[in-house]
């Protein structure tokens, strides 16, 4: 039986609800000839975001994935519903804490691997209570310029 | 065709441990609105004696002892959560109707072997990687059956979470396990009066003469009995049924004696009232206001006051100046208020609106006025609740609503979103 992981209607309301302001109300006299090409613009929800009902976003502290390219205080977003294959990277769940961290396996032995060399790879054998809870699929790095 | 009942188990607790890795493996219990009492507990806690309903303050100290994590309920948390779960449930079947936050009935076709299990397990595994929720699955050939199955895959462990009841080899040895009280439909009154006929088990129930039944119990005694029999009286209701009525209230954290506080409250509950009507295209044309002491002083009082309308709103401001004009009326200045709420009554759809000749509203001011409540909804839906509000709700609200326990609003609040360790 086919499954179908996380589609949702709610991905096609979200993007109907972003209304162009310029629709109502135009005013008399010359039309604006722009009109006929209003599209509903881009909704990177939409465009990052494929499972909606198992995406999750996380905020990222510590450095041990800077060579990856995901920094301290990066948004991290999740896709849970995403395989954690070798090579992806996952967030797990060690120690009671989300930890994120690149999974692969070397001869045979799975290791959660860190992708600085200051920080050492978590050999999963010694660990009983490891869950991979899921993938990351998009992390985003402020550039600093727009303070909350 | 088989219909399922798909259920998460403990499902505020296990909401609260999906998103909270530090509660994982510990006991974690969830308590009612203003902290009052438990009212979800995970297996662990359970494991340790805690029962449903309890007063928190009765045991606090021993909840304390027992290292018991404690929360307050959530619903932001909770609302997303059930729409995530309900969205996966209808990317997989082909009819669902949600029956509450936290179960659904599905429509499935049996594979030409009969065996549903594999997709059951499936789909438990599916729900439980994306979100994390423990689910039972319990299937029969009506909605009664399937609500049957349920409690069996969620009491009986053997089962792991799945039982399908119609393809079940001695289907009779275990409606003879199950006890009258636990069928869906079958409340107290029923209940003792089977009891009191000799019925004390679902099979016995659906054995029991049928003309018996329904001198007792009419239609829906017998109703329930072709259910369990297989025969469907209760279709799937796949359509949200029209509300009736929208109700907002809430408990004060602390008792309330002056007019200003319940004022604050009625406000507060009438302008949620009111988005509520807007976001679901409804106006009510009939607007209650109540308020009540605590339930058990010997000077209870409990009062409400109502105006009809002349023209069906959801315009807050119409909404608001009728619902503070009758404050004064339920208001006692010698009494400990607990509670206020909010009832907009007689909701109709906004398409179906008649215009008043004799209003005081131009055709012109209506129009603005759902300009302007468009444009409040909107800000406050992008920027968070309340960020455009009625003055009257001031800054300070001394008698809100008491939740010490709260986790983050880990899936819709931006700026409450968790920890991942780098």
């Amino acid at each position: 039986m086919l499954f179908v992981q996380g589609v949702s209607p709610s991905q096609l309301e979200r993007s109907k609800k972003v209304f162009p302001l310029m629709q109502e109300h135009i005013e008399a006299g010359f039309p604006s000839p722009a009109d006929d090409y209003i599209d509903i613009g881009i909704d990177l929800n939409e465009e990052l975001i494929r499972h909606p009902s198992s995406t999750f976003f996380l905020r990222v502290k510590g450095q041990s994935m800077s060579n990856a390219g995901i920094l301290d205080g990066d948004l991290l977003i999740v896709d849970r519903s995403l395989d954690p294959k070798p090579g992806r990277i996952v967030v797990a769940i060690i120690d009671g804490s989300f930890t994120l961290k690149k999974l692969t396996y070397q001869k045979g032995i799975p290791y959660l691997e860190a992708e600085h060399p200051n920080y050492p790879s978590i050999d999963l054998r010694h660990h009983d209570n490891v869950q991979i809870w899921g993938v990351a699929i998009y992390s985003i790095h402020s550039l600093g310029h727009i303070s909350n | 065709m088989a219909i399922a009942l798909i259920d998460s188990n403990n499902f505020y607790a296990a909401c609260e441990q999906s998103i909270d890795p530090s509660t994982h493996g510990r006991p974690l219990v969830v308590l009612s609105n203003n902290d009052s009492c438990i009212i979800a507990r995970n297996a662990a806690a359970r494991q340790l004696g805690i029962s449903m309903g309890q007063a928190y303050f009765k045991i606090r100290h021993k909840l304390k002892t027992l290292d018991v994590e404690i929360r307050s309920s959530n619903y932001a948390l909770y609302g997303d959560m059930s729409q995530r779960l309900m969205n996966l449930i209808k990317a997989n079947c082909e009819e669902v109707e949600v029956y509450s936050i936290d179960e659904a009935f599905v429509k499935v076709q049996r594979p030409s072997n009969h065996d549903l299990k594999f997709w059951a397990q499936q789909l438990r595994e599916l729900i439980y990687q994306n979100l994390s929720l423990p689910i039972a699955i319990g299937i029969g050939s009506t909605k009664s059956q399937a609500k049957l199955a349920n409690y069996i895959a969620k009491t009986m462990s053997d089962y792991a979470g799945i039982f399908d009841l119609e393809v079940a080899v001695n289907q009779d040895d275990w409606l003879e396990k199950i006890a009258i009280e636990n069928v869906w439909g079958v409340g107290k009154k029923l209940a003792y009066w089977c009891r009191s006929q000799g019925v004390n088990n679902v099979k016995q129930f659906r054995d029991m003469p049928k003309n018996l039944l329904k001198t007792k119990f009419g239609i829906t005694g017998i109703r329930l009995q072709h259910e369990l029999k297989g025969k469907t009286c209760l279709e799937l209701s796949t359509k949200p049924i029209a509300k009736k009525e929208i109700c907002v209230s809430r408990s004060f954290s602390h008792p309330i004696t002056n007019i200003k506080d319940l004022r604050q409250a009625i406000a507060i509950h009438t302008i949620r009232a009111s988005q509520k009507l807007r976001s679901q295209k409804l106006q009510a044309n009939t607007i209650t206001i109540f308020t009540r002491t605590s339930h058990y002083t010997s000077t209870f009082y409990s009062q409400s006051a109502s105006q009809h309308l002349n023209i069906a709103s959801n315009d807050t401001q119409l909404l608001l100046s009728a619902s503070l004009n009758l404050t004064k009326q339920i208001f006692h200045s010698n009494r400990l208020l607990m509670k206020a709420g909010v009832i907009m009554q007689n909701l109709l759809s906004e398409d179906s609106l008649q215009l008043n000749l004799f209003s005081k509203y131009s055709a012109e001011h209506k129009l603005r006025q759902e300009c302007l409540m468009k444009v409040i909804d909107r800000l406050n839906k992008r920027y968070g609740q309340n960020t455009i509000n009625w003055a009257i709700c001031g800054a300070n609200k001394d008698w809100e609503m008491c939740r010490k326990h709260l986790s983050a609003s880990a899936t819709t609040r931006f700026k409450e979103i968790p920890i991942v360790i780098a």
